[in-house]
């Protein structure tokens, strides 16, 4: 019943004309690591205005990751992935969900700790800006591999599983 | 894409057309686009601060509009940096571009216009970045240091035209990726009539590079 509200899914497989999961993440992935480059070099060169920079960021990758999350559900319940794409597709579902989480917990940390002392950062902050990292860009490399490597709505790879090809 | 008949022996491209797994240009241009984009955000929150005053404090957030017009700098001045790469790397990665020349984008353009002015684009994306970011530089350093409001109403208004620029550039971008499949492993094993499905697996487990006398 659903399906009769939407336009009809183009030869990228979407109502609406190209992905826009890959561009929401844009507000995700340059706010949270320019965020932890500039508490990095806040730390470094003792700059506490520089923290002011990257709280706002997390703040702007926090509101960001929830849209960018729905845009992906959408796009991976009609991305029909074939036999070798899913178990990468389910694992970056599973890391983005979890990473919605995370990044709330820790601007929600940054916030706190803002309050308290916004001229420095605890060692422990530090560490989970170290972590973040490894986890965003492992989830870059999954989302990556969807598009650049399996060619998840692309022209040809929608084609080609139309077809029947892709089994 | 003519270059790359004397590049292949010599780099050992994969089957996606690249000495290496992934594309570097997309993942520079979150950056890109991502600094861009909130740095003239975060100005225009803080021009309109006024207005939102009685938001923060109901959210129990401290705020002061400078923290606003210092995420407004920094951030440009990233975009400016990274731009360079992002530039650098996408022009490679043309060079390195071999798309089906017998189809047109939902634009309309075939293969190499579609190329050509993305090519364009950028390098004017990247004059009006580097622009912008002095521009910046010298209403936050020389022409308003001491006033309330860091930036004029034309520097944001100018923001939000080269949004639109991104918008158009951006999406010959996706044409080149989704349409002509530029780059794309699976795509390029489809058009030479291998099944993505079957071949994946192998290739990525032997090793993308490796595979460029498969096609």
């Amino acid at each position: 019943m659903l399906q009769n509200l939407l336009p009809p899914l183009n030869n990228h497989n979407l109502p609406y004309p190209d992905t826009l999961h890959p561009i929401v993440v844009h507000f995700v992935i340059a706010m949270v690591l320019f965020a932890i480059v500039c508490d990095g070099i806040g730390y470094f060169t003792k700059n506490a205005r520089l923290y002011e920079v990257s709280w706002w960021n997390m703040v702007f990758a926090t509101i960001s990751i929830f849209i960018a999350i729905i845009f992906g559900q959408i796009e991976a319940g009609l991305a029909t992935p074939y036999a070798a794409a899913a178990s990468d597709l389910n694992l970056h579902t599973l890391i983005g969900w979890s990473l919605s989480g995370v990044l709330a917990a820790v601007t929600g940390w940054r916030y706190i700790l803002r309050l308290r002392s916004p001229d420095s950062l605890p060692m422990a902050y530090m560490g989970m800006n170290a972590l973040l990292t490894v986890i965003v860009v492992f989830q870059i490399y999954l989302g990556d591999k969807l598009v650049w490597v399996y060619g998840l709505h692309t022209e040809a790879v929608v084609e080609a599983g139309r077809a029947g090809l892709l089994q | 894409m003519i270059a790359t008949d004397i590049l292949t022996p010599l780099l050992g491209l994969g089957a996606n057309g690249l000495p290496y797994g992934l594309p570097i240009h997309p993942n520079l241009v979150h950056l890109t686009l991502g600094l861009f984009i909130a740095a003239i955000a975060f100005d225009i929150v803080a021009a309109l601060y006024p207005l939102e005053k009685p938001i923060f404090k109901f959210l129990a957030i401290p705020v002061t509009s400078s923290n606003f017009y210092d995420v407004g700098w920094f951030n440009m001045v990233a975009a400016a940096v990274i731009t360079f790469f992002t530039v650098a790397a996408g022009f490679y990665e043309i060079l390195l571009a071999e798309p089906p020349m017998d189809m047109t984008s939902p634009w309309g353009l075939g293969a190499m216009d579609t190329m050509i002015w993305h090519g364009v684009g950028g390098v004017l994306l990247l004059g009006l970045i580097v622009a912008m970011t002095i521009w910046r530089g010298f209403q936050r350093y020389v022409w308003r240091e001491d006033r309330a409001r860091q930036v004029q109403w034309s520097y944001l208004l100018a923001g939000l035209g080269i949004f639109v620029l991104m918008f158009a550039h951006g999406t010959l971008g996706a044409h080149l990726a989704a349409d002509f499949g530029v780059h794309i492993t699976a795509d390029r094993l489809i058009r030479a009539g291998l099944n993505p499905n079957g071949q994946l697996n192998l290739l990525i487990k032997t090793g993308l590079i490796e595979m460029g006398g498969l096609l």
